[in-house]
């Protein structure tokens, strides 16, 4: 694939020269913004993805004349999910390619070690990635932003519907580390709030998606619905084992997100009726204008329709376009500064905002379930939208217990 | 027609290997592709050379280096984001401290079993450490990583220096690895050094010679930990966070592979390996996503056809390493 063109820079596309704006953008400076992310490694097709929204963004905006006359440039690097390599890339973008601002990181821990370079270098970072402590002290700081949703959201979001839709008696079934074990405390906490039960908790390593030894105990203990917090590659082998001993029958799955891209490789065999939230997918086109117009131009540049994470890289880049149209500067205070002052945005999905204390993005996320294999429309219609959890900052942790007085 | 061409430039390190190493590495930054991966050769050519001192040297595998690079660098990093030390120096001293505790103890039990019971031994050991870090989150950030590591300003005889700037950072490497360098390359022209390859060659006959092997390995296992745990607090101050994959055994296998593709047994090849490595991994992911393929397939190349690596082969013509 033209994977060189992806990474050494993602400038707009020739054609775009025609256009008199741009040709004025290019006698100056492009304003650079670093991207680190996983191209390498399990979660390469979210990372592929997320990759594809960051660049229709650019492509958008650069067509449209860039920002302040100037062009934008993404420098995406492979973080190859692995923390030190992050850094190391975000060390190189900032000292040797100069970047403005930083987009990206996509795993939490990886996420984490980019977080510091910024800091470290007074560069605005817009973090992609789903984790709880990137907006909460003492890691974050007045320039890192979070865009992604975070396990609280995503699990208190998930167990509100659960309560009122799916079941009142749970059990937890978790992948053994950072963002497993948070969903698990936290969908606990909420389900014990909500007046519901779990029955019990079931940790397993990360990447060895063995449960045989496990099933028969959470069938005993006759539970409405588990939830699994099995995420990326461990999906599959969880279902598959689920069906293979009735359990899916005997009760209901949900988990706390949905990719299209997993489950259409997954097949709807094994996902139909999996209950899941998530902060887009493309069905919303039908009933949203914004996502319609998002979904299409993501059509048309790419062939097949956005999974949910380009959103997040759409949004990022758009972000730090609209920071700098604010500010009328590149300074990442003033930019920082500017978006804390002008939180609403919406760019491809309707309202979302930056909480003031924390720069946390605040946005509706959406409850789906995976259609049976009659119903599945298309290659791509996997999904039905069966609830809307509107944006909500009670869903959060409160500024004061992320440790912002 | 390879090793023609290097010749006189291998000959010539050979017979000044510390005047240059310091003459390369003094304008290194200014060849490599940026400072930021100039301080990581430097760092993991420091980690290579103190493996191969284990391996190449006194024929010992070890699978678990990563545990002494991980002691060095948790060390550094605590006592920088937990005990909040105020030194510089005192942080890399308490690094350098966990990883010779770390190393001692390791050797000590370690080296009562040989060849493949010894490799996973010190692979048990090493996971062992991955493990307590992973779920000692508290203190150690867990898969989070350590975060919160100050790079504090150098103090010298009552100067203060930044860190700060990448090339500010890598002389402070550069000023602490080359003694290091000079230190092994010392240890290894000794008597001591000269025991270390009599061991590797025969075990045996060095017994037979009188020489207490045990004390010796155990010794040689330390001094390894040493290097390698300087290396690892120095990369704990350069990324202001220390991983927990550092402790993992990918980061074990990673310095095997630098240390046989730039020649193990010789004395700057796991430093030219890693360059190769790293510099490598680096280019290459810039235009394909399959880089760790092509590395795989000029490793490969490298054990089967040229198995002495990179600078045993450029150094193999009777001029000795």
């Amino acid at each position: 694939m033209h994977r060189r063109g992806f990474l050494t820079t993602t400038a707009a596309g020739v054609t775009l020269l025609a256009f008199p704006a741009v040709l004025r953008a290019q006698s100056k400076e492009p304003i650079r913004i670093g991207f680190p992310l996983p191209l390498t490694g399990t979660f390469a097709a979210i990372a592929a993805d997320l990759q594809k929204g960051a660049q229709l963004a650019v492509e958008e905006i650069n067509a449209k004349g860039g920002v302040m006359g100037r062009k934008l440039e993404v420098l995406f690097r492979d973080d190859e999910l692995k923390p030190a390599v992050g850094a190391q890339r975000t060390k190189e973008l900032i000292e040797n390619q100069k970047v403005d601002f930083v987009v990206g990181g996509l795993a939490a821990h990886v996420q984490m070690a980019i977080n510091e370079q910024t800091k470290a270098a007074k560069k605005l970072y817009i973090s992609v990635s789903q984790s709880d402590e990137i907006s909460a002290k003492p890691d974050t700081s007045p320039l890192t932003f979070h865009e992604a949703l975070n396990p609280t959201i995503t699990s208190r979001a998930m167990a509100t519907y659960g309560m009122q839709n799916i079941g009142k008696k749970w059990w937890v079934v978790y992948a053994d580390y950072a963002w497993g074990k948070q969903n698990n405390v936290v969908f606990n906490a909420a389900i014990a709030k909500l007046g519901g039960t779990v029955l019990g908790s079931t940790p397993y390593p990360l990447g060895k998606p063995e449960f045989s030894a496990h099933l028969p105990k959470i069938q005993a203990a006759k539970p409405d619905a588990i939830y699994a917090v099995t995420p990326g590659a461990d999906n599959v082998p969880f279902l598959k084992q689920a069906i293979s001993f009735g359990l899916k029958k005997d009760a209901k799955i949900a988990q706390p997100l949905h990719f299209l891209y997993y489950t259409k490789e997954g097949g709807a065999e094994v996902f139909q009726d999996i209950y899941g939230a998530t902060h887009f997918c493309h069905e919303l086109a039908e009933t949203l204008p914004q996502a319609k117009r998002y979904v299409e131009a993501f059509t048309k540049r790419f062939n097949q329709p956005p999974d949910a994470y380009s959103g997040y890289g759409f949004n990022g880049i758009h972000e730090v376009a609209r920071g700098v149209e604010l500010a009328k500067s590149t300074d990442s205070d003033a930019v920082a500064n500017a978006l804390r002052k002008n939180r609403e945005y919406d760019h491809y999905k309707g309202k979302q905002w930056w909480r003031a204390c924390d720069n946390k993005s605040f946005q509706d996320l959406w409850i789906i379930r995976v259609r049976s294999p009659q119903q599945v429309k298309g290659e791509w219609g996997l999904f039905d939208v069966i609830g809307k959890v509107a944006a909500n900052e009670e869903l959060d942790r409160t500024c004061a217990e992320k440790g912002h007085a | 027609m390879i090793r023609g061409a290097f010749g006189p430039f291998t000959a010539w390190v050979t017979v000044h290997p510390i005047a240059s190493f310091v003459v390369f590495f003094a304008i290194f930054p200014f060849i490599a592709p940026y400072q930021a991966l100039a301080t990581q050769v430097l760092i993991f050519g420091l980690f290579a050379l103190g493996f191969n001192l284990l391996y190449g040297y006194t024929g010992l595998l070890s699978f678990g280096h990563a545990a002494y690079y991980g002691l060095g660098a948790y060390g550094a990093g605590l006592a920088l984001a937990k005990l909040k030390v105020t030194s510089l120096w005192l942080a890399l001293g308490i690094g350098l401290g966990a990883a010779v505790v770390g190393g001692a103890l390791v050797g000590f039990f370690c080296l009562r079993r040989r060849g493949i019971y010894f490799a996973m031994l010190t692979l048990a050991f090493a996971q062992m450490l991955y493990f307590i870090a992973f779920h000692a989150a508290d203190l150690t950030g867990g898969d989070d990583g350590l975060r919160g590591i100050p790079l504090l300003p150098l103090s010298l005889f009552g100067v203060s220096v930044s860190l700060r700037h990448p090339l500010a950072f890598y002389y402070f490497a550069y000023v602490l690895v080359v003694p290091a360098v000079a230190g092994l390359k010392r240890i290894l022209d000794s008597p001591f050094g000269a025991v270390l390859r009599a061991i590797r060659e025969n075990s045996d006959r060095a017994v037979a010679c009188g020489y207490d092997i045990n004390r010796v390995k155990l010794l040689s296992f330390v001094f390894s930990a040493l290097f390698t745990g300087l290396a690892g607090a120095l990369d704990a101050l350069r990324l202001t966070v220390v991983p927990v994959e550092s402790l993992y055994w990918s980061t074990s296998g990673q310095v095997v592979i630098m240390t046989l593709l730039g020649g193990a047994g010789t004395f700057f090849g796991p430093f030219v390996g890693a360059a190769t490595y790293l510099v490598l991994a680096d280019r290459l992911s810039l235009f394909i996503e399959a880089w760790p393929l092509v590395i795989g397939v000029i490793f490969m190349a490298f054990v089967l056809f040229l198995p002495r690596g990179i600078w045993g082969t450029l150094t193999s013509r009777g001029i000795g390493s």
